[in-house]
């Protein structure tokens, strides 16, 4: 079909303002952004796309448009969720939120907030997705200790598949009606289909909240005084650890401000604790003996509390980390180290922070710097040579680095794509 | 679809090459036991000494996922279904090989291997019989939480592929809570291995596209599983409230202030009454039962190594289990009961008058509900367990007790807690007493968010009531909702009579269920029995099931017939199309 009858047909479905012809270079095929303004409206454009054989590429927030570009080649249309940004229904009585897939978490957490509730303790910088991406992209930096994974919370998907069928898994707080099918559409970056909206646990703002900074001997009895804590079943709402040099990086001013020094092998270990008081007491309480235990001490709670206050981003632009390995409890130490020797070889020196800690393990996040104080951040060449010899170390340690895919699932992936999308139009560039 | 039949000396020939003829069985008597598992229908032809409508053309006991791989692809070449078997505990007719098929029982696979001392998770094979397993944990220092009344006769694996529940399941969550992954062969022949810390992975998670689906998709060979460390306090408790709309109330109100105790169960007024029923006094002698060892008065040390005694020899297939002292307090353990309360209105000592009573009893189902109504307006009866770490159990036990005086219910003292906990096995092995006496009894698990769990018990409750005396008890509670157990009995003159009656019940109460947005199983799974239901629970989004069985099993060959993804048996159009 000509690129102008098909522009008519979709502005047809969404109303002429929500339909945009992409720029595209010359020869390439024709694309459109579209922004469906209801799931109805989704399904006919996803009819639509299957009936012509044009590609259907979700899009949430756009933080990841790398993706986009392995569909050229095709005719494509992007499905812009961001119209669709409403709360369905709020159910204060389960503490449950049906909302709409481009809705942002900040977005969510305003509606939420004068409610006193809240989505939760996730990592800050979580938010600013939204809410069906967050639950189509897998990563590490979406869980809790306190409450678990985000997908944990996922209790219901409304999806638009490739033939245009909506699906809604039902709503229930656990049930044993065969595999969850939600769990199919989360993770699935796009190819299975098109989130609409999602039902939601949410919490009740805690009722304390106690922030804490301890300083330990070396990052190894950092990460033991964590572990034990976890052990004793403390549920923080945020547990973070820093080498001596990531600390001077990410906290220089505060460590100034409150006069904690820090030798080169020590770690700082800051924990903020949530929940009724006497629990958020205990909790930190535990976590206090645990790090005596492993011979540290508190140190001014006010760098606690400027960790608790930066963690949604740093104004201050602290580099992006140069990777990240998530790693089982037993192996983090073995990673820690690996990495540094690894960097010390190729003439670097690696700083790192953990935290992400969820029921299976942590994430590592390393910088690669130059040697000597003030170190660098690396760029370029040297980073990608010091970075490949790093990750190659923290692989060897037993780590897993970010974006592993499970090879010998990639066929039981493509006949479930094949299954439920025959003419390959979902997200062909994704997952492959 | 696979084939009906197959030549028996060529699949006796091939099995036995592939593990030898110790392992592979084609005598009768086997053939015959592992045609069912414990699905009360089942159970009622049974009683009348009919055979199996369906049996498998062969039962294997592999010893190693090798053997898996080696048996799935013969079964694919010959084109005959493969059907996991556990413990054979299921109540749901899962085991049932409705087109024949190889039954390969995975009890030799018992491996429990610790992974590291750091790490809390332990790698086990599917068919390790759950007790044993949690007793290897505890011994090391750990617990993996998962306490199902059926501990003594299942396994990991059918645990694993049911989605099955515990009773502290409210601390720990199902079994779906706790893997952190899966090797598993698939329909296709191969052994996979699901995520490691899953979160580095792209994709959707194939862990959670595996669990519960009943051997449909492939065998599960092994796990990795989290732990807990075994709990250093157990605190329990026993609370009273006027309804069980006020009860809900409280149990929601402490979960929602983010405190996790380890049971929580409700019970309805009719099972509070039953439960009352042949106890001298609420409270008294009971306390000889599971009496605390720790010092303060309402906390205690795990009582032995946290499993109930094992059961005595020679008792036949299921073991059976200290029973209640009447004169003391039965405790009311799980599903208890219809067999031992009910019974209780029926005390005769003759078989004949048993009979005769429970006949008439529970043939005037509707009369006898009402009566319960009337009666047993003397509010319901609360359990209340905490375990874990010893201070922090104790601050939460401290902040739940609080909360659930807050919300008016009544402190009835430990003993009333620990009564449960003393007895919470001896449950449903009783059943057999009650199958000999002409009646038949089931247990019925939704469950919903707490939005709509009230209405969900009403209607479920007044649709069983039709055809049975119906008692319930709320369980597994979560900040967003609960589960419900009902128990019911009824009693039909003849097979074709209970048969009705049994089909009636369970599509009223499904129905009912599914009309008010509950879910239609909340641990037992689906199996054959609730096949029919599975469009009505999941609609549309069956697709995505259907897409998960062409992607793992294209050749339809695991468990067919089951979870509702093959064409429904005439009996089950008949049960559910069938009014009466
Ligand atoms: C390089 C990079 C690394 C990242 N690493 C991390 C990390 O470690 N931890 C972390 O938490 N986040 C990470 N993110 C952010 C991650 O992209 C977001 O967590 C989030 O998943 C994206 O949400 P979004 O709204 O921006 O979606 P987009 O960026 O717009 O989309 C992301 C993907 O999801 C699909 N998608 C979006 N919405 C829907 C929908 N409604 N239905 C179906 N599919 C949909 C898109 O097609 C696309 O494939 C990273 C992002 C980038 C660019
Ligand atoms: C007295 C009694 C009390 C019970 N109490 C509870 C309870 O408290 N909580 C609860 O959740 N359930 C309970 N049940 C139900 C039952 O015990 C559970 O469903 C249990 O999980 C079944 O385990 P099993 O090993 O006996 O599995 P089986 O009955 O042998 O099999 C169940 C299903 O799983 C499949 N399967 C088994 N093993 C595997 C494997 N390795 N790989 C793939 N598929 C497999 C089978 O094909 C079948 O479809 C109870 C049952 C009884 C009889």
């Amino acid at each position: 079909m000509p690129a102008e009858a098909f522009t008519r047909e979709l502005a047809a479905r969404v109303g002429d303002a929500n339909v945009q012809t992409l720029p595209v270079a010359a020869g390439d095929p024709p694309a459109w952004q579209v922004s469906p303004g209801a799931a109805a409206e989704v399904a006919e454009i996803v009819r639509l796309c299957d009936r012509d054989g044009v590609a259907v590429l979700p899009v949430g927030s756009g933080a990841r448009p790398t993706r986009w570009r392995s569909a050229v080649g095709r005719q494509r249309v992007h499905v812009a969720l961001r119209r669709m940004d409403h709360v369905v229904h709020l159910d204060e009585t389960s503490l449950l939120v049906h909302v709409q897939a481009g809705l942002t978490g900040a977005g969510l957490e305003k509606v939420l907030a004068p409610r006193g509730l809240s989505i939760g303790d996730y990592p800050a910088t979580m938010l600013g997705s939204t809410i069906g991406g967050m639950i189509a992209v897998r990563t590490p930096g979406k869980s809790s200790v306190r409450h678990g994974f985000l997908e944990d919370a996922v209790l219901g998907v409304s999806a638009v598949l490739a033939d245009g069928r909506t699906i809604h898994t039902r709503v229930a707080p656990r049930r044993s009606t065969g595999p969850d099918l939600s769990r199919a559409l989360c993770g699935s970056e796009g190819t299975l289909g098109v989130i609409t909206s999602v039902v939601l646990r949410i919490h009740r703002r805690a009722e304390s909240r106690l922030v804490a900074a301890f300083r330990l001997p070396t990052c190894d009895a950092a990460l033991a005084a964590a572990h034990l804590s976890l052990r004793e079943e403390v549920k923080p709402a945020g547990l973070r650890i820093y080498d001596a040099a990531e600390a001077r990086a990410h906290l220089g001013a505060e460590l100034q401000q409150t006069g904690v020094t820090l030798d080169d092998g020590a770690a700082l270990l800051l924990v903020a604790t949530a929940g009724p008081t006497d629990l958020a007491v205990c909790d930190r309480d535990i976590v206090a003996s645990a790090v005596l235990a492993e011979g540290g001490e508190a140190v001014d709670t006010r760098l606690g509390e400027a960790w608790w206050k930066l963690r949604g981003g740093d104004p201050r632009e602290v580099p992006p980390p140069s990777f990240q390995v998530t790693v089982t409890p037993s192996r983090q130490r073995a990673v820690y180290h690996a990495v540094g020797g690894a960097a010390r070889a190729v003439g670097a020196v690696s700083r790192a922070h953990v935290s992400r800690f969820d029921a299976d393990g942590a994430v590592l996040f390393f910088t690669l710097v130059t040697p000597g104080p003030g170190g660098r951040p690396l760029d370029g060449a040297r980073l990608e040579e010091a970075r490949a010899a790093c990750e190659e170390a923290a692989r060897g340690a037993g780590g897993w680095l970010l974006g592993s895919r499970s090879v010998q699932f990639d066929p039981y992936l493509a006949a479930l794509r094949a299954a439920l999308d025959p003419r390959g139009i979902m997200n062909p560039g994704a997952l492959v | 679809m696979p084939r009906a039949h197959v030549d028996p000396d060529r699949l006796r020939r091939d099995l036995e090459s592939l593990l030898g003829a110790r392992r592979v069985s084609m005598r009768e008597g086997d053939l015959d036991t592992y045609a069912r598992d414990m699905w009360p229908r089942l159970l009622l032809a049974r009683r009348d000494g009919r055979p199996p409508d369906h049996l498998p053309f062969a039962v294997v006991w592999p010893e190693h996922p090798r053997e898996l791989v080696a048996l799935v692809k013969l079964a694919r070449a010959l084109r005959v279904p493969i059907i996991p078997y556990g413990g054979g505990s299921g109540v749901c007719g899962g085991v049932v090989p409705v087109h024949g098929g190889i039954t390969v029982d995975l009890k030799r696979m018992t491996a429990i291997r610790a992974v590291s001392r750091d790490e809390l998770v332990v790698d086990v094979e599917a068919g390790v019989n759950g007790e044993r397993f949690e007793r290897e944990l505890r011994r090391r220092g750990y617990t993996f939480g998962n306490f199902p009344s059926s501990i003594y006769c299942s396994t990991v694996g059918g645990w694993l592929a049911t989605r099955a529940a515990g009773q502290l399941s409210t601390k720990y969550g199902k079994v779906e809570d706790r893997v952190a992954g899966l090797t598993v062969v698939t329909g296709r022949g191969e052994l996979v291995e699901t995520d490691g810390p899953s979160r580095a992975m792209h994709g959707p998670d194939w862990t959670q596209l595996l669990l519960g689906s009943e051997g449909t998709l492939g065998i599960i060979a092994s796990a990795r599983l989290r732990l807990a460390p075994a709990p250093q306090l157990e605190v329990y408790r026993g609370f009273e409230v006027d309804s069980v709309a006020q009860g809900c109330e409280a149990i929601r109100r402490v979960l929602q202030r983010g405190l996790r105790p380890a049971v929580v169960r409700l019970y309805d007024e009719f099972d509070t009454f039953i439960n009352s029923l042949g106890k001298r006094a609420p409270t008294g002698d009971a306390a000889a039962h599971g009496a605390p060892r720790g010092a303060t008065p309402g906390y205690g040390a795990p009582h032995d190594d946290g499993l109930a005694p094992l059961p005595a020899p020679g008792e036949g297939a299921l073991p059976v289990l200290p029973r209640p002292d009447p004169a003391a307090s039965d405790g009311g353990g799980d599903d208890d009961g219809v067999i031992g309360k009910l019974l209780a209105l029926a005390r005769g000592k003759k078989r004949g008058l048993r009979q005769e009573a429970i006949g008439l009893a529970l043939g005037n189902a509707r009369l006898l509900n009402r009566v319960a109504d009337r009666v047993a307006r003397r509010g319901c009866r609360m359990v209340i367990g905490l375990e874990g770490s010893r201070i922090r159990t104790e601050v939460e036990a401290a902040l739940v007790f609080a909360e659930l005086a807050h919300a008016g219910a009544r402190d009835t003292g430990e003993v009333a807690g620990r009564a449960w906990l003393a007895h919470r096995y001896a449950v449903s092995y009783r059943m057999s007493p009650t199958f000999r006496d002409g009646a038949f009894v089931d247990t019925m698990e939704v469950a919903s968010t707490w939005e709509r769990l009230q209405d969900l018990y009403h209607s479920v409750r007044e649709a069983i009531g039709r055809h049975a005396v119906v008692m319930a008890h709320f369980s597994h509670a979560y900040p967003d909702g609960c589960s419900i157990y009902f128990t019911f009995a009824a009693h039909g003159d003849d097979l074709a009579e209970a048969r009705r009656l049994y089909d009636a019940i369970w599509r009223d109460g499904l129905e009912a269920a599914t009309r008010v947005g509950g879910t239609i199983s909340h641990h037992h799974g689906v199996g054959l029995l609730k096949a029919p239901y599975m469009t009505g629970e999941h609609r549309e989004a069956m697709s995505v099931l259907h897409a998960l069985k062409r992607s793992l099993d294209p050749d339809d060959i695991m468990n067919p017939g089951k979870l509702g993804l093959g064409a429904p048996r005439a009996a089950d159009a008949a049960a559910k199309g069938g009014r009466a």
